[in-house]
């Protein structure tokens, strides 16, 4: 039976590709593993290896042009085909969609029914590396086919009724199958994945499929840098007099088993900036601005794979305790993945911090329609000059980020130099509130 | 309740009905003067006499047909084996004779009769007397196969099974004729073709019959849900032919999983058949390949560390139970 050589798909994206040159031509003998062609992608030119033994029959397309991702190129007589006859059938049928339809449409691939036998003709990519053999149809077959997925008839059940691409699930069963638990980590609250991917080892590659809640973090921040003009400042504060404050306060507060972080301090000192500069505490539909008289703080929780900026409603009516309660339980939920939709929601400003890793600064991604967001460093001991002597102090950088379609830089300074005013004099919070 | 013996539930419920009938006779090899081999129809020749409590040579085929034959004529004979591994000789008439003659004849002759005696692996009898017939008679049309597992099953089953028009296989374990459990005073019947969910449970079905569900299945079951939080729901399936296909499958559809625990061999065995008749109907609702616990495909060693060591184990279906619940 003739076998129709296609244009595989070699990437995501890639929708059509370019012959560039043949490397056979008509009434050439091809062996399977032969180099037929010359494909150029999006990306780079490659070379196609046929996976069929006999004539090639017929050519479909001239070097230089282009042709949609599954389009039928060329016929290779194979077996007891008549050459002359296959070209002739082939030459009246023309340059058309592969008879077994695309390599694999997203219909295809997510059934996870593929038959090897819906492949006749397809062709594998010869990248120099291959060892000698029966070339595998490598590249197209895990990037263009979809990976066959193994799962349980139950999970597959389930995604289904949930409208779930099982191939977006990562299976923790034996063999990676995808069982039930895989499906509910995505999908119920209650569990959330806990299942680590092994690392690929040497040598090997490994396809990591990209769940919903990275999907949607992915839209939304590329989204951000992309529409947002950010700008960025930093300032270092000391927190010297903070930290010596807050083990005092600790050792007040041990009875009653509350123990305050500095971020806790940080972000009661961000509420007061707030509301005292409302041009942050602001959101921006791109035609007008709402500035908000209360405070609702977004605070950015790693969760795995990915993170999760619960609210802090109204935190600028709340002490530092009543901070630190609703902080911690909004945090412990956001990674069990039980906060509620609103929870998540209506944030007039988000604060990120990553100073419990040590990192020194750090610049964030602003949370659209909010107009800023604070990115908060560790708090460390560094050389600080004090009445020309150089000395040792709990220093703190802190980097905003803001919308420079509403904000300008000289009120992001006045901004931050109101917050490191509070975290160096924190008394000073009591003359605002 | 009293607590009875499985043999005296046997027992008692061979008096009771062959005082409710008198048709009914027990015959086998040992069954009168010696008062049985197992000592399950103590003292029925003294209350029987020698016309319905019958010794017979050691000849299966003989006394099996003779059964067969006394069932076609309007008796209804219990015809106990000593063990069911001596059932290899008179498979003929079992299942060419008791299996097929009302359908043979129309429905001219029906077969009221129960075969019984100890079935599988009791202890060091060998290969050739540890034999588990149940999916060699499970698998036969026109035969019904009761394997009760405990003293109340077995006293309910059996009477209902002597009222049986068609042939019965009744499964029992030399092993077993000693255990305790209640059974009421009062007379009762238990149904055929009716499995039992003997515990509720959500995390995966397990299912058994017979013998090792009381020596490993049910502790299985309790280290289960003590050391290792799963809550599994326990199926005795009493009956293996009718299967009760619904109350499994129906099980099942809750749990989406399934273990099956037999002392048969693997394959072809009773939990094979058992997953033939259920994998289709539960083929959506299973979040893993059901598991089949069963013997290893040896021929039964003597040596007792061997023969145990065969068996499906109380280890052996705690691994098999997490692995289907993936924990």
């Amino acid at each position: 039976m003739p076998a129709e050589i296609t244009m595989p798909q070699l990437s995501d994206t890639m929708t059509e590709g370019t012959l560039v040159k043949w490397l056979k031509k008509e009434g050439d003998r091809v062996e399977s593993g032969d180099k037929i062609a010359e494909v150029e992608t999006d990306k780079a030119v490659m070379e196609m290896e046929s996976f069929e033994s006999g004539t090639l029959a017929a050519i479909l397309v001239p070097e230089g042009q282009k042709v949609a991702v599954g389009s039928v190129m060329a016929v290779v007589a194979t077996g007891k085909d008549d050459p002359a006859e296959v070209k002739q059938q082939a030459a009246a049928a023309g340059p058309r969609r592969a008879r077994s339809g695309p390599p694999a449409t997203l219909e295809a691939a997510s059934t996870g029914e593929i038959h090897e036998a819906d492949y006749v003709g397809h062709v594998a990519v010869a990248t120099g590396q291959q060892p000698a053999g029966p070339p595998l149809p490598k590249l197209p077959e895990n990037v263009a086919r979809g990976v066959r997925v193994r799962i349980s008839p139950l999970a597959r059940r389930m995604a289904a009724e949930k409208n779930i691409d099982p191939r977006t699930l990562l299976g923790s069963g034996p063999g990676g199958r995808v069982v039930v638990q895989d499906v509910l980590a995505l999908t119920d609250t209650a569990a959330a994945r806990s299942v680590p991917l092994p690392h690929p080892g040497s040598g090997q590659t490994q396809t990591v499929p990209v769940t919903k809640m990275r999907a949607a973090i992915g839209k939304a921040l590329q989204s951000s840098k992309q529409r947002i003009p950010h700008f960025y400042e930093t300032v270092e504060a000391d927190v010297e007099e903070l930290s010596a404050m807050r083990l005092r306060m600790n050792q007040m507060l041990e009875p009653q088993n509350i123990h305050l972080s500095l971020a806790d301090f940080v972000v009661k000192a961000l509420a007061m900036t707030l509301l005292a500069h409302p041009a942050l505490n602001a959101t921006f539909n791109g035609i007008e601005v709402t500035r908000y008289g209360d405070v609702h703080l977004g605070i950015a929780v790693a969760v795995p794979d990915g993170l999760i900026v619960p609210v802090l409603r109204n935190i600028h009516l709340m002490g530092l305790k009543e901070i630190r309660q609703r902080s911690v339980d909004l945090a412990e939920r956001a990674r069990a993945q039980k906060l509620r939709q609103e929870e998540m929601s209506g944030a007039t400003f988000t604060v990120t911090n990553l100073g419990r890793y040590g990192v020194k600064e750090f610049s964030a991604i602003i949370n659209p329609p909010e107009v800023g967001i604070l990115a908060v460093g560790a708090a460390e001991k560094r050389p600080a000059v004090r009445n020309g002597q150089l000395v040792a102090r709990t220093m703190m950088s802190l980097t905003l980020s803001a919308d420079h379609r509403v904000v300008d830089g000289a009120m992001a300074a006045e901004f931050l130099r109101t917050l490191k005013q509070f975290l160096e004099e924190p008394g000073m919070m009591l003359v605002f509130a | 309740m009293p607590a009875i013996q499985f043999r005296e539930a046997l027992r008692a419920a061979m008096v009771e009905e062959m005082e409710r009938d008198e048709t009914v006779f027990l015959m086998g090899e040992e069954v009168a003067q010696y008062n049985g081999a197992y000592k399950v129809s103590e003292g029925m020749l003294e209350k029987f006499g020698p016309r319905r409590v019958l010794d017979t040579p050691i000849s299966e085929a003989g006394f099996a047909g003779l059964g067969v034959g006394a069932a076609c004529c309007g008796l209804r004979p219990i015809i106990e084996f000593m063990s069911w591994s001596f059932t290899l000789v008179c498979m003929d008439q079992i299942i060419n004779n008791a299996a097929n003659i009302r359908y043979m004849s129309g429905g001219q002759f029906k077969v009221p009769i129960v075969f019984r005696g100890g079935n599988g692996i009791a202890h060091q009898l060998g290969a050739t007397h540890s034999h588990r017939m149940e999916a060699v008679y499970s698998r036969i049309p026109g035969l019904i196969v009761v394997a009760p597992s405990t003293p109340y099953e077995a006293k309910g089953l059996l009477k209902t099974s002597i009222r049986c028009d068609d042939p019965v296989i009744f499964l029992e374990s030399e092993k077993m004729l000693g255990e305790m459990g209640e059974v009421p005073e009062e007379e009762y019947l238990l149904p055929l073709g009716k499995a039992k969910v003997e515990r509720e449970g959500q995390d995966v079905t397990l299912l058994s019959y017979g013998r090792p569900l009381q020596r490993v299945v049910r502790p299985a079951v309790k280290a289960l849900s003590n050391d290792y939080n799963i809550d599994v729901e326990l199926i005795d399936l009493r009956t293996l032919r009718p299967l009760d296909v619904q109350t499994i499958v129906d099980s099942v559809r809750k749990t989406n999983r399934c273990v099956i625990v037999d002392e048969d061999w693997g394959y072809c065995g009773m939990g094979a058949g058992i997953i033939q008749k259920i994998q289709k109907p539960c083929f959506d609702d299973l979040d893993a390949p059901i598991e089949y616990v069963h013997s290893d495909e040896i021929p039964v060693p003597f040596s007792h560390p061997l023969e145990e060591a065969m068996m499906p184990s109380v280890d052996r279906i705690i691994a098999a139970v997490q692995e289907v619940c993936y924990k």
